[in-house]
């Protein structure tokens, strides 16, 4: 489980670097986060023209996500109250909706990964996500509205910034279906079943491991959803489906040619009883999520979102090998940098 | 005050122990908090212990002597007996493992890591309990040395080799604000079981000595205003002492939290092993399919004879299934099961194997022999029962400790049919 994951097309992943200067300074690093300014600014023009609301995040809390796959997170001593970073903001997308229909965040998140993700080159321990949210809407639509906001946002850059893409190396021509919006669709089932059937391990229970999704996005030449993870990969608020018990009304969405996850979505659980069992059936303690669930006793609006991650996006956008060259100061988890 | 009334054959001193101290009266006395291995009442006493009263039948007929006998060409010994196994994803020299200790005072950090060293000697699994972790801190402030948990895995780790053996690190429910599981899953101090498949998390469904009911300690009271963000305590011991009770529960389960549980661990922690620890309930065959069914590695059921820690005399005498009514209940199973409960010779530890036991788990005992001898106590009981184990085995005409079944013992009459309408 701790091999190195190849990078996309094969390519091997530079070092890291050993100061803040020789990353900053590196043309390719200046023009990665040109465009990744771009891209910022084509998701917010994008949202705010669909009615979207931004708002601030909040970067320290009482709760927050609690993360799958060991990632660990930050404690603070908040005046003698335990508090944490924000791993994800999204109790906080969902109460965020009792003002406003349609939000979105640019959102900071910390996550100690665990200690073999910092080969995976798509880990990071401090990253940033374009967090939505939208009031009484399906998975469908948050899916809808991510094809759309990915497709926007690769158009902007492949129109407005041309010369950093061919300063990276990037080949426009490999957006041609993204731009069109052209994304597949498959199910965690028969993701699971095809990655058996190439000979890969992966647990029909499970979460699709790091090098699954690294398999899967490479076989495709357009990004796609993968939609119905199992009762158990995932956090408490991706609601089940009442249809089909075990299955979850959420989704991922996959970048092509290698590059993996690029988001997570969901249709999320609201109603409070069910959030408590759920906690509990993921081994959360109520009690930690005391304001949040003293909202949903009184009620919290339904809704779907996604989470898109920035670093991830701007990485597959421009072709880099490395989540991590997405970042100004980035921080791989267990390596002490800037 | 002079007691004036008698009650010959009615239990006074108890009585009368209950009205001078009220609610406290309830627990074993205070003075011997910290000192005290608790757990049932002496198996004499324990009319349902199935395990004292079967006994270990040899047949005359052995088939599979006849087979040693051709495999080595000679006449098998006891000696021949092989104890090696495989618990719970781990391989290990004996079918023996150390439980975790509660966490009381009982289990100080100096007889923990003595038994993590002997424990690794032995090449046998280690269990730390996750109350380490919320009640003493997971990693210690600079100057007072590593903490109990951390120092119990490098304790471990430095005396085993490379092959057998493992730790299994728990949480429950009621402790996930400690996170153990993140903080282990990700510490440097790790790498070395990760790397060799030899970590796993256990979750404690719950405890023989408390089933049902969750980890109960004493704690002073300044003591327990530091911790009274996580934990709920109550002053059964009287207002005029120092002592308070921490109390908890040991978290809803119902067959899908459990199932779900475990899928997450599974999820979560895929470098990890996944065992989990039931308590013995009269529901405890349908909970051990439940968790195999989701993917457990391993299923410990800790009998009433069972526990460490601090617990109410009314749970040590009154509450939860004999072990081997649990392994009766259960029954054969082509999956790992591990017993625990009053385990301290070769005779006992023969009948749970024989019941469908792959492995039995060392508490008190443990607990008592590094208390004994912090170099060699457990590695001379182990070796002590090890030697009972292959003289039984030996017995029974088989020469594996996984060949045993349940045709080795006889069960008091009565108990089959008990099992089968469970």
């Amino acid at each position: 489980m701790t091999s190195t994951i190849a990078a996309p097309d094969g390519r091997t992943a530079p070092s890291f670097p050993a100061s803040p200067d020789a990353h900053l300074s590196a043309e390719p690093t200046r023009a990665t986060l040109r465009v990744q300014s771009r891209m910022l600014a084509a998701t917010r023009a994008f949202l705010t023209g669909q009615g979207f609301q931004e708002l601030l995040p909040p970067v320290i809390g009482p709760v927050t996500d609690p993360g799958i796959r060991g990632s660990k997170q930050v404690d603070i001593d908040f005046y003698g109250h335990k508090y944490k970073l924000m791993t994800s903001a999204i109790l906080y997308k969902q109460a965020s909706l009792l003002a406003f229909d349609k939000i979105f965040y640019i959102a900071p998140n910390v996550r100690l990964e665990p200690l073999e993700t910092a080969v995976t080159h798509r880990h990071l321990a401090e990253f940033h996500q374009i967090d939505v949210e939208i009031r009484d809407a399906r998975r469908d639509d948050a899916m809808e509205l991510a094809e759309r906001l990915v497709a926007y946002v690769v158009a902007e850059v492949v129109r407005e910034m041309p010369g950093d893409l061919e300063l990276l190396g990037r080949d426009k021509d490999a957006f041609r279906e993204v731009v069109r919006g052209a994304f597949g669709r498959t199910t965690h089932a028969a993701a699971t079943a095809d990655l058996v059937a190439l000979g890969h391990p992966q647990d029909p229970g499970a979460e699709i491991d790091w090098e699954g999704e690294e398999i899967l996005s490479a076989k495709s030449s357009r990004p796609f959803f993968v939609v119905d993870y199992p009762k158990g990969s995932r956090g408490f608020y991706d609601q089940e489906d009442a249809e089909r018990r075990g299955v979850l009304r959420n989704f991922d969405l996959i970048a092509p040619e290698g590059y993996g996850e690029l988001a997570s979505g969901s249709e999320r659980e609201h109603v409070y009883a069910a959030l408590v069992t759920r906690m509990r059936e993921t081994g959360e303690n109520p009690a930690k999520y005391g304001w949040y669930l003293d909202l949903a006793r009184r009620g919290i609006p339904a809704s779907s979102g996604f989470g898109i991650g920035l670093e991830r996006f701007t990485r597959y956008v421009t072709g880099r090998t490395a989540a991590w060259e997405a970042s100004a100061y980035p921080k791989l988890p267990g390596v002490v940098s800037a | 005050m002079s007691a004036v009334l008698t009650a010959a054959g009615f239990p006074e001193e108890q009585v009368r122990h209950r009205a001078r101290n009220g609610e406290a009266a309830v627990f074993p006395s205070l003075e011997s908090y910290g000192t005290g291995l608790l757990g049932a009442a002496p198996a004499a006493h324990y009319p349902y212990d199935l395990l004292e009263r079967a006994r270990i039948v040899p047949p005359v007929f052995m088939p599979e002597r006849l087979k040693k006998l051709i495999d080595l060409a000679r006449e098998p010994l006891y000696t021949d007996v092989e104890l090696d196994t495989v618990i719970g994803g781990f391989t290990s020299r004996l079918p023996l493992y150390v439980s975790a200790f509660g966490s009381t005072r009982v289990a100080s950090r100096d007889l923990g890591e003595a038994a993590g060293r002997q424990a690794g000697r032995l090449g046998i699994p280690m269990v730390v309990g996750e109350n380490v972790v919320p009640v003493n801190g997971y990693r210690a402030s600079s100057g007072s040395g590593v903490s109990p948990l951390l120092g119990r895995i490098a304790a471990y780790t430095a005396a085993a080799g490379e092959e057998y053996g493992g730790v299994v690190v728990q949480q429950s429910t009621e402790d996930a604000d400690a996170e153990v599981w993140n903080l282990v899953y990700s510490d440097p101090v790790s790498e070395p079981l990760l790397a060799s498949g030899r970590l796993a998390f256990e979750l404690k469904v719950g405890q023989g000595a408390k089933p049902g009911l969750g980890g109960l300690t004493v704690l002073g009271r300044e003591a327990a205003g530091r911790v009274a963000e996580q934990y709920a305590t109550d002053a059964v011991f009287g207002a005029d002492t120092d002592a308070v009770l921490r109390i908890s529960s040991p978290g809803t389960f119902t067959e899908e939290i459990l199932r779900q549980q475990i899928r997450l661990m599974r999820n979560n922690f895929p470098r990890v092993r996944v065992w989990v620890k039931l308590h013995p309930g009269r529901d405890v065959a349908l909970a051990a399919a439940t968790a195999w069914a989701a993917g457990a590695d391993s299923v410990t059921v800790d009998g009433a004879e069972g526990g460490t820690a601090w617990a109410p005399h009314a749970f040590l005498g009154q509450v939860g299934l004999p072990l081997g009514e649990c392994l009766a209940r259960i029954g054969p199973t082509g999956h790992c099961l591990l017993a625990s409960g009053r385990m301290w010779e070769g005779g006992r530890a023969t009948k749970a194997l024989a019941l469908g036991a792959r492995a039995v788990g060392l508490g008190r005992a443990a607990l008592l022999a590094v208390d004994e001898d912090a170099d060699a106590g457990l590695v001379r009981l182990a070796e002590s029962i090890a030697l009972e184990l292959r003289l039984l085995i030996s017995s029974l005409g088989k020469y594996r400790a996984n060949a045993l079944d349940a045709d080795d013992v006889l069960l008091p009459s009565g108990a089959a049919f008990a099992s089968r309408t469970g």
